[in-house]
């Protein structure tokens, strides 16, 4: 067995989620930087603020709007997320988050559900426009990028982190290199551990952020909170955002199809709950 | 006589760089788990197990391991 190498570490709270950061061959100095990064794009990124950068691009009512590079490349992984998903990853959701109660951080509680009137989401093409520096959104509706960034961004900590690193965003993460002791990064994935290299790895669930009867993760053909029989997905896939597509897509199919699906696209797959063979 | 030292020296030649490329190309993968395109990793397979209240199955691209996690995925 090949020498363990020192594995430098960071931890923090951000996204309104634990993260960790971890890197071979790397300074503190520079897991802190990557921490700096992940701040930042929350500010931009966050529905919670009125200011923040999407907040203004929901605000825009179909104008063009200024964004930054950062920004851009969401959006753009939100459109490619759509089409890997056949529609089943909609970013476009924000109209069914404020119905069920989720308008703020669920930390401040969530509000009074108003689900009369909730169908199914637009599709995100039709919602969402993205050109060099701007993009703009149709007049009421708004988006919510949840998942696909965090996904997304794990994927970028990496690429700047070093080629021996792991980016963990709330869950969904990002392991290139061949980890500490050679043999790929271990990582909890369905209770075992499996060794991650050049790979990602995420988890949608419909047992956290939940409230009552409701929860965050709305199926796209009905824009309510989905319930197809699986409760919890965890998929690892050939990077973090693509992770995260295959888990929401998989979830949303529910028990008879994901296994089938899963099959076709990711590289190993948890699938829990009560109706899952 | 110089006609054998030039097919010597030609064969040692081409034995050399045929070894030396084996040796570069296997040293400088890019990525030892890349799947074959298309996207379709998994022929069904992989290795299930019953794991907490699911099942979990394992393609031939991943490897499990004996070592502590140093992290997981999680709901969140």
């Amino acid at each position: 067995m090949p020498p363990e190498s020192a594995v430098e570490s960071h931890h923090f709270e951000a996204l309104g989620t634990d993260c960790s950061l971890f890197a071979v061959g790397q300074t503190r100095g520079r897991l802190v930087e990557g921490e700096f990064w992940v701040r930042r794009l929350g500010v931009l990124l966050t529905r919670f603020t009125s200011d923040s950068e999407l907040s203004r691009l929901n605000a825009s009512a179909a104008r063009w709007t200024d964004i930054g590079p950062d920004m851009e490349s969401v959006l753009r992984a939100a459109l490619r997320a759509y089409e890997m998903s056949g529609g089943l990853v909609n970013v476009a959701v924000l109209s069914s988050m404020l119905a069920v109660g989720y308008t703020r951080p669920l930390a401040d509680g969530p509000a009074v559900a108003a689900l009369d009137g909730v169908g199914p989401l637009p599709p995100l093409p039709d919602v969402l426009e993205v050109r060099d520096g701007g993009a703009r959104v149709a007049v009421g509706t708004g988006i919510d990028l949840g998942g696909v960034a965090k996904g997304w961004m794990a994927d970028r900590l990496c690429e700047a982190l070093g080629p021996n690193s792991l980016a963990n965003l709330g869950g969904d993460l990002m392991a290139v290199g061949d980890g500490p002791r050679g043999e790929g990064w271990p990582v909890g994935v369905g209770g075992v551990t499996l060794s991650l290299r050049n790979q990602g790895a995420a988890t949608s669930s419909v047992r956290k952020r939940r409230w009552g009867e409701l929860h965050h993760l709305i199926d796209p053909r009905t824009g309510l909170p989905a319930r197809t029989g699986i409760e919890e997905v965890s998929i690892v896939a050939s990077s973090g955002f693509e992770a995260e597509v295959i888990a929401k897509s998989a979830l949303l199919l529910g028990p008879d199809i994901a296994p089938i699906y899963c099959a076709a696209h990711a590289m190993a797959w948890w699938l829990g709950g009560a109706h899952v063979r | 006589m110089r006609l054998l030292l030039i097919k010597a020296v030609a064969t040692a030649l081409t034995i050399g760089a045929t070894t030396a490329s084996a040796v570069f190309v296997t040293a400088h993968l890019k990525n030892p788990a890349a799947p074959l395109q298309p996207a379709v990793l998994n022929t069904g397979n992989g290795t299930s197990t019953t794991s907490m209240d699911g099942t979990l199955t394992v393609g031939p691209s991943v490897q499990p391991s004996n070592a502590a996690p140093i992290t997981s995925t999680y709901a969140s």
